[in-house]
């Protein structure tokens, strides 16, 4: 009995793991959560650190912080840190950064890259090559011009999608989780 | 009553219901340890499975959590479709709100509004498990997994009818074995009793019953053959001995009869002898007393007066000699003709004897007493006249008293003995020494005139009669003072 119990269960798990590889998410409308859109966005670029990892040539030496930089507005900055607050990233401090435009951003782990940079967004993507850095935008057409992953809203709801290529060129590797809730993966 | 039953089946049934329960009870332990474990074991491993489903289910849920998407949550907890056995399923989010649900078509259990405690638990119907979803060290929420107990119950369900098929299938299995096997003692037992039982209907003691085997009914059947051995041999001693004695008996029987036939054919003899003596003795004896009294008529006056005397002694010696012949010959005759046994009533008998005797009582001056009215006898009637006659005669004889009584009676010691007859005067008594001697014939203890002469004969004859009827006789007396005969006759039935 335990045994074809113990058969079965390893079948539903093969199952379930199936599911969450291939099904895609038709984003249907769900209730509008209360929290704010930078709200939920600064959560889900912490949250992104999780699903994701980097290469050891990412950082310069193990002591290294993470370092999280920003390129938008003070809103999102203090929503940002307010999520980030005394976090850590695979045992690594967090550090958040909010770069002026003259700043260098090479030495990033993870850039965000708000609406109000989408200008220069090009710009910066090209600066970016070969930094092992994890991009994030929130603008149309962000992966299309190399950006790694992107918020949008889908019936109101904060959702991404995901350039697997781009981030795979820095040798980032991304959870098949996270790819699994991605709205698109290119 | 089952328990009588039990104690008087028969062997064999004992023997095969002895097996089927000592069968029967080994199996239900067995099966009771069996199911029981079974169950534990069940209980735990599905204990065991659900959590780890709810394990496979958290770590996919983790992303979903992590990002707000109810909707890949509820895609997460749908793939438990498959497992038949979760009746419901949720995740909660971190701060214990309700994430996404997942309840099977057909059952329409209670999700928990919030999650309990990361823990297993046996509800009465289901496995309620709670799970946590643990991401890079941190608890973003809760997993919930409901798991019906439909599968258990039918699993014990199949037990009890495994346990059920097992328990028909043996016990059948040894019923069938017990069965045959039974015979292996029972046979033995039953031949011994078959063997014993004939032995004792037919009291034949060289059966044997056989021996079949080397264990202790082997030895059974042995040392009851061996009984049997000596119950045999001391039987023939027996039987052997027996007709020993038979043989013995017979000789001496025989014997004994034919010392009877010589004693009675002497005694035969004796009275022929008797009798033919007497008689002859009295026809000359009648020859010389004729002649005499001629003597005396015919030559009266040529007889001086001494030689008239001695003729009249003569003359009287003949008579006396011819008294005596005649007691002879009736005392012969005593023991020679038959008795006409009948029932006599004793009353008459002796009113009639003292009526013959009145003169001589009445010269004698004696009274004849019967204090009470006696009772009837078998016997002959004349002889027991002739009983009473002589004792009644004997006892107004020798009297000297003033006032003579002779007292007739009886007494009955006890219940079926017979009654003893007495007949009691005051007269002149018996020396002890003579209490023989006065039944011995013609012995008389006084002078041949004294008290009225006699032949002594009587109390012979008396003693003759009684002793012919099986009677006893005896006398008690005390000297001086009178003397009390008794005798004993058969009592006669009234109803004869």
């Amino acid at each position: 009995m335990a045994f074809l119990k113990n058969r079965a269960l390893g079948l539903v798990a093969a199952i379930l793991l199936f599911c969450s590889l291939l099904t895609g998410l038709p984003g249907e409308a769900l209730a509008q959560p209360e929290a704010s859109e930078s709200d939920v966005k600064a959560a889900f670029l912490y949250n992104f650190t999780k699903f994701v990892e980097w290469p050891p040539a990412a950082f310069q030496d193990a002591s290294s912080s993470f370092r999280l930089c920003v390129l938008s507005d003070e809103a999102f900055s203090r929503s940002l840190q307010a999520v980030v607050e005394g976090q850590e990233v695979a045992g690594r401090k967090l550090t958040l950064l909010r770069l002026g435009s003259s700043h260098d951003s090479k030495s990033c782990n993870l850039l965000f890259i708000g609406r109000p940079e989408h200008e220069r967004i090009a710009e910066i993507l090209a600066s970016m090559a070969g930094s092992r850095a994890l991009v994030v935008g929130e603008s149309t057409g962000f992966l299309k011009q190399g950006g790694m992953i992107n918020f949008h809203l889908q019936g109101g709801k904060v959702r991404f999608e995901v350039n697997l290529k781009a981030a795979e060129g820095e040798g980032l590797k991304i959870s098949s989780k996270l790819l699994r809730l991605a709205t698109r993966v290119l | 009553m089952p328990l009588r039953f039990l104690r008087d089946a028969p062997i064999r049934l004992k023997l095969v219901l002895l097996v089927l329960l000592a069968t029967g009870g080994a199996l239900v332990v067995a099966s009771i340890v069996l199911i029981i474990f079974d169950f534990v074991r069940f209980k735990s491993d599905m204990e065991k499975d659900v959590t780890a489903l709810a394990e496979i289910v958290a770590r996919n849920s983790t992303a979903a959590l992590s990002f707000n998407d109810e909707q890949a949550a509820a895609e997460t907890l749908s793939g438990l479709q498959a497992v038949t056995s979760i009746e419901a399923a949720a995740v909660y989010g971190r701060q214990g709100e309700l994430f996404a649900r997942f309840v099977r078509p057909g059952s329409a259990p209670a999700i928990p509004l919030r999650p309990g405690e990361d823990k297993a638990t046996f509800t009465e119907d289901a496995l309620v498990v709670f799970r946590q979803v643990v991401l890079k060290g941190e608890r973003i929420g809760t997993v919930y997994l409901r798991n019906d107990l439909r599968e258990m119950v039918g699993h014990i369900k199949l037990q009890a009818v495994t346990v059920g098929a097992v328990f028909l299938l043996s016990g059948v299995t040894a019923l069938l074995l017990s069965s045959g096997l039974q015979r292996v003692i029972s046979q033995p037992i039953l031949h011994l009793a078959d063997t014993a039982r004939s032995v004792s209907d037919r009291k034949d003691y060289s059966i044997r019953a056989e021996v079949r085997s080397g264990d202790e009914l082997g030895r059974l059947v042995e040392a009851f053959n061996e009984m049997l051995m000596q119950i045999q041999e001391r039987d023939s001693e027996l039987q052997r001995a027996k007709g020993e004695l038979e043989r013995r008996v017979q000789e001496r029987t025989l014997e004994l009869e034919r010392r009877n036939e010589e004693l009675h054919q002497s005694n035969k003899e004796l009275d022929d002898f008797a009798y033919i003596a007497s008689h002859d003795l009295k026809e000359p004896l009648r020859g010389i007393h004729n002649f005499s009294t001629f003597l005396l008529e015919d030559y009266a006056d040529k007889l001086d007066e001494d030689g008239s005397a001695k003729l009249e002694t003569l003359t009287r010696l003949t008579r006396r000699m011819e008294t005596l012949i005649d007691s002879l010959l009736h005392f012969s005759r005593l023991g020679r003709v038959d008795l006409a046994i009948d029932r006599v009533g004793l009353n008459g008998i002796v009113a009639e004897v003292v009526d013959s005797l009145g003169i001589n009582l009445k010269e004698a001056g004696v009274e004849v007493r019967v204090p009470r009215p006696l009772p009837a006898v078998r016997a002959d009637r004349a002889r027991v006249g002739e009983i009473f006659h002589n004792l009644i005669i004997n006892a107004m004889k020798y009297n000297d008293k003033a006032e003579k009584w002779i007292e007739i009676g009886y007494q009955e010691d006890r219940q079926g003995a017979p009654p003893v007859f007495y007949v009691r005067d005051n007269g002149i008594g018996i020396p002890e020494k003579h209490f023989d001697a006065v039944f011995r014939i013609f012995k008389r203890l006084h002078g041949r005139d004294k008290f009225g002469g006699g032949t002594g004969a009587g109390l012979t004859i008396v003693k003759k009669i009684v002793e012919r009827h099986n009677g006893r006789i005896w006398v008690e007396s005390a000297h001086g003072l009178g003397t009390t005969f008794y005798f004993t006759l058969e009592r006669g039935d009234e109803r004869k």
